[in-house]
């Protein structure tokens, strides 16, 4: 294999890699702007400058491919200078206002100045300012931040399939916008906030809510559909502040969708039912599963599981069929018009597919067939679901039977249920779940659970233990 | 010495243009005909070398070699992009051909794009020259009429069309790879190098871009050959004649032609431009065009070409020469280059973008006696940090004015932020 | 969709399809063919380019808004674009820029109440030999000084 030598250590490249990618594999660091590994490249915000022998004058990291004999250097006087002369042109016209800057403390602007920039300012003339427009409810616009990376232009471009973000007018002029005030269209725009390396565009969702800093991170897999994009739950004390993508290049690359980075907000939802129902009226646990062994105790039951749940919750309740509810029948829902995942398939050219639950295959693989194959409901039916499967779809084959839920669910949602006993939401849960490729992964516990909900595999396993003791008395 | 031109003779009449004169008075189309019916393209690539024939439009690059960087093995269309876009300030030259000799262009592009294997080129023209780009398309129509462009031209099996191109108004569109964006359709933004055009040029394609006067010397290499017409040259590695725009305080400015190295800088002005008008002293010389970096009056007894020019630091670009007079405010001149640069400058790269802006900045404060002292190390080295940190050569264009303005004339500025004016 | 542009437009476009490998790099053409019809380029004609071209509108705008010849705001009938770089400024371009705006009665950048005349500044045309120049429309008016320029206007006053 081809070697190259970074600051003096010498690295093996593949045919193709920049330096950029070489260096960070030797465990350099080249600081960056516009360069973003899941787009073009463009090479115009000049800071990831480098030395490179035999060549007269800087080279940019970003277009640099690495090759044979190569040598680099990334910390030399001229490449200082040069960094130091990009942060200096940058800053010339931001407006400096961190301390009320929602990027502040996840900026590459802020930790590029940091390491590469000056404390003392040459500039002293009149800084350039717009008034910026309106973008939709997702992202917020700052132009007077904008250090004009293009990678928003390209994101739309390149990834969103939508040519919607441009550059207007030339040189010191350009107003990087959509035109005519209009808001963003694309269903992506979330990711505009996540690629802008300042606080140029920010999420509307996350503004003003929490420090960047002081939010922990769990690493995690998204519901919202078939897709299972990787992506990352920031909370502090027990609360979700945002959901933003994780890289896998096998999955979604860089990138989620609107729908999954927002879905979350159901679990922290005011109307989300926390405590077990009867009817209208509150219940204590006990009496709850005293109520689900009556009304299912010693007959045959319709359970109905949604293709939200993990493997492990799908299994659970099989085993507890098999062993406490003879002769009952078990079926998945999800969404509707995709009963089995040959339904499936993209939803558009990006990420987003049509079963907008995560675990098809997964349920699939269990041997779990679909609803649609469901003829005849028993009296009483149980529904399991996580918080995605469509309730309608279940609801629709068995109207007028006796309904205990299991699970997630809003206020709304419950008024035709005898009892409701509360569950998990992803957010709150370990487990696996297959995409529609068949890819495993594991969902993350990012939130500890209110104390008055229950794991299905709990709740089954209480009232086995209820059967199995009335049993002996 | 006399002079041996190619062009000059040519210009200035209008009927000279037509077809008719062309053919009767220029041997015209011959050089294709035979480059069509006897040389392969291999053959007329090592012409073009032989024949010292460089760049015409700012870089001086030997154009024998552009053309042999063209993969020949390339599945793809390949595309031979002449560059009409004229936009370095003082030049003037490729407008004359156009109007005066439009089919020594066309014959020239139809060598060009037998040499590289191109079935349609395309000029792309500044959107500014819009009666030059009608003339010239008239001149493609009488050539279609005659057959020398479409199929099968001159029964040879070869075929090649030409399409005009009109730009809109940006100086950067003369950059080749601002120009093929331009001609793409998109913004007229340079394009990272490599892949070089060579390689992916137009719609991706193999392309060869040249400037109007290095196609239109084609025809003429082609007909005289390769020796003699790089033994017109007077200086090594440059063949051929040089055409020249020649403008500011001379007694008569206009676009003229010597052999390559044939001439000082000193000689063209005094001789060509007939010295400096009222009689006033000589102050400085810009020699190659806006971007270049200037000279002081006691700098312009050197030959005027590529070699000799970039040993005195600076270089002969488009051969644009704008000549200065003693009573010039230089300070004030530098402040129209430096807006100009930052009102070119497409924005992508940072340095340029508000680089040019700020240099412009500190020049009005100057101009205006609001600078400090410190105000003009600040300016040379924002200029510095500019030169050679960009994707393109605009920001070495606009860095280059302003250091060498500061080096060569700085007691002029000093007195404005001593609140001096010797001009005012 | 409403069409603004004419015929003549769609005629002219459909002759230069051929001429290049995609559509998109009608885009040039297409602008200068619409701006023919009006003038500068109106909101409704850049929408309906994009639609020929088969593009997102903001990308129209966005080549459209980098050259420096669309006009995206309306214009005079007579648009008189002096340049002032380099070879004309030394050749006296700044006072031919004062006469016309005082003879004009607008700054540089505006135009006539009566739409007769805008008055803008234009980088280097490329006429440096016959110098100072200016563009009236399409025309190039070169070695121009002040009585020329005076005269211009005045028969451009009459003409309307």
């Amino acid at each position: 294999m081809p070697k190259c030598t970074i600051d003096g250590k010498e690295i093996e490249v593949k045919p193709g890699e920049n330096l950029i990618t070489v260096a960070k594999r030797a465990g350099v660091d080249i600081p960056v702007f516009c360069y973003h590994p899941g787009l073009t490249v463009v090479a115009q915000c000049r800071m990831c400058y480098v030395e490179v022998e035999k060549m007269p004058k800087l080279q940019t990291a970003c277009s640099t491919m690495a090759a044979e004999g190569m040598v680099v250097k990334t910390q030399s006087d001229p490449v200082v200078k040069g960094r130091a002369g990009t942060m200096e042109f940058l800053l010339l016209n931001h407006p400096l206002d961190c301390p009320i800057c929602d990027k502040a403390g996840e900026c590459d602007l802020q930790d590029n100045s940091y390491g590469h920039g000056s404390a003392y300012m040459r500039h002293s003339e009149e800084r350039r300012t717009y008034v910026d427009v309106d973008m939709g409810p997702v992202i917020e616009k700052n132009m007077n931040r904008c250090i004009h990376c293009t990678r928003c232009i390209r994101f739309g471009e390149e990834v969103a399939g939508i040519h919607e973000m441009v550059a207007i007018k030339r040189g010191n002029n350009i107003d990087i916008t959509t035109i005519d005030g209009n808001p963003l269209k694309t269903e992506y725009a979330g990711n505009y906030a996540d690629i802008c390396p300042t606080g140029s565009l920010t999420l509307r969702d996350f503004r003003f809510r929490k420090r960047a800093w002081m939010l922990k991170k769990t690493a995690t897999v998204c519901e919202g559909c078939s897709k299972g994009c990787n992506m990352e739950i920031q909370h502090e004390g027990n609360v979700i502040y945002r959901c933003v993508p994780r890289e896998n290049l096998e999955i979604n690359k860089h990138w989620m969708c609107d729908e999954g980075r927002f879905n979350y907000h159901y679990t922290q939802d005011p109307t989300r039912v926390l405590t077990p129902r009867s009817g209208e009226a509150t219940i204590g646990w006990e009496n709850a599963i005293q109520n689900l062994k009556d009304l299912t105790d010693g007959k045959k039951i319709t359970f109905l599981v949604g293709s939200d749940l993990t493997q492990e919750e799908l299994a659970t309740v099989q085993e507890y069929i098999n062993a406490y509810q003879k002769g009952s029948s078990i079926h998945h829902f999800g969404t509707d018009g995709v009963s089995e995942s040959v339904d499936d398939g993209q939803a558009d050219k990006i990420l987003k597919m049509k079963s907008k639950t995560s675990n098809l295959s997964g349920a699939e693989k269990l041997g779990i067939k679909s609803i649609s194959h469901l003829k005849t409901a028993t009296d009483v039916v149980v529904v399991i679901r996580g918080g995605r499967a469509d309730l309608n779809v279940a609801l629709k084959q068995v109207q007028g039977k006796k309904l205990i839920g299991m699970g997630v669910f809003l206020e709304k949602e419950i008024s035709t249920f005898s009892l409701v006993l509360p569950g998990l939401a992803f957010t709150e849960k370990e487990g696996t779940i297959i995409n529609h490729a068949g890819i495993e992964q594991k969902i993350k516990r990012a939130i500890v659970p209110k104390n008055t909900v229950k794991a299905v595999s709990e709740v089954l396993m209480l009232a086995a233990n209820k059967k199995a003791k009335e049993a002996v008395v | 010495m006399s002079q041996t031109t190619l062009f000059e003779q040519h210009f200035w009449k209008e009927s000279n243009r037509n077809l008719d004169y062309y053919l009767q008075s220029m041997n015209g189309y011959q050089a294709a005909q035979k480059v069509l019916k006897e040389m392969t393209p291999d053959q007329v690539i090592d012409e073009v070398k032989k024949g010292n024939l460089r760049g015409r439009g700012g870089a001086g690059f030997p154009m024998g070699m552009k053309w042999s960087f063209i993969p020949k093995n390339s599945e793809k269309p390949k595309y031979l992009v002449c560059n009409a876009d004229e936009s370095e300030p003082g030049t003037c030259k490729d407008r004359q051909i156009i109007r005066y000799t439009p089919h020594l262009l066309i014959e020239g592009l139809i060598i060009g794009s037998f040499a590289i294997g191109c079935k349609h080129a395309y000029v792309y023209i500044r959107g500014e020259y819009v009666r030059e780009a009608n003339l010239l398309n008239a001149a493609i129509d009488e050539a279609y009429a005659k057959g020398y462009l479409g199929k099968n031209i001159f029964g040879s099996g070869y075929d090649l069309d030409i399409t005009v191109h009109r730009g809109a108004g940006a100086y950067i569109c003369g950059e080749e790879t601002g120009l093929l964006n331009s001609l793409e359709g998109k913004r007229g933004e340079p394009r990272v190098k490599p892949p070089f055009p060579a390689v992916s040029g137009a719609f991706g394609c193999p392309t060869a871009v040249n400037n109007v006067e290095s196609i239109a010397n084609v025809p003429h290499l082609i007909r005289m050959g390769g020796d003699t017409f790089a033994q017109l040259g007077k200086v090594d590695k440059s063949g051929g004649t040089r055409l020249i725009s020649l403008s500011g305080h001379v007694k008569k400015p206009g676009v003229f032609e010597i052999q390559a190295g044939s001439m000082t800088l000193r000689q063209i002005i005094e001789n060509l431009g007939g010295g400096i008008i009222n009689d006033k002293k000589l102050k400085a010389v810009i020699p190659g065009g806006s971007s270049s970096p200037i000279l002081t009056a006691d700098e312009i007894d050197v030959v005027y070409d590529v070699e000799p020019l970039m040993k005195v630091g600076t270089m002969m670009g488009s051969a644009a020469i704008m000549v200065i007079h003693e009573d010039t405010d230089l300070v004030k001149l530098l402040l129209r280059i430096t807006k100009f640069y930052a009102h070119e400058s497409c924005g992508q790269c940072t340095p340029c973008r508000e680089g040019c802006h700020w240099m412009e900045s500190i020049l009005h404060k100057i101009v205006h006696h609001e600078a400090k002292p410190s105000d003009l190390d600040l300016l040379n080295d924002v200029a510095q940090n500019i030169g050679g940190k960009t994707l393109c050569a605009l920001g070495d264009a606009a860095a280059g004015p302003v250091i060498s303005f500061l080096k060569k004339f700085k007691p002029e500025f000093e007195a404005y932020i001593k609140g001096q004016n010797k001009y005012a | 969709m409403e069409k603004h542009l004419s015929d003549k437009f769609y005629v002219a476009m459909k002759k230069l399809e051929p001429r290049y490998p995609n559509k998109k790099a009608l885009i040039l053409p297409a602008l200068h063919q619409a701006q023919e019809e009006f003038g500068w380029l109106p909101k409704e004609a850049l929408e309906e380019v994009a639609e020929y071209i088969g593009v997102h509108p903001a990308q129209i705008r966005e080549v459209a808004s980098f050259y420096t010849m669309y006009n995206l705001k309306p214009v005079g009938k007579n648009h008189l674009k002096i340049c002032t770089n380099v070879a004309c400024c030394l050749r006296g371009a700044d006072e031919l820029m004062n006469f016309a705006e005082k003879k004009l009665g607008i700054k540089c950048g505006e135009s006539t109440s009566d739409g007769l005349f805008s008055l803008s500044e234009e980088e280097c045309l490329g006429a440096c030999t016959t110098a100072p120049a200016m563009m009236a429309n399409d025309d190039y008016i070169e070695e121009l000084d002040v009585n020329k320029l005076n005269e211009y206007i005045e028969k451009m006053k009459v003409l309307k």
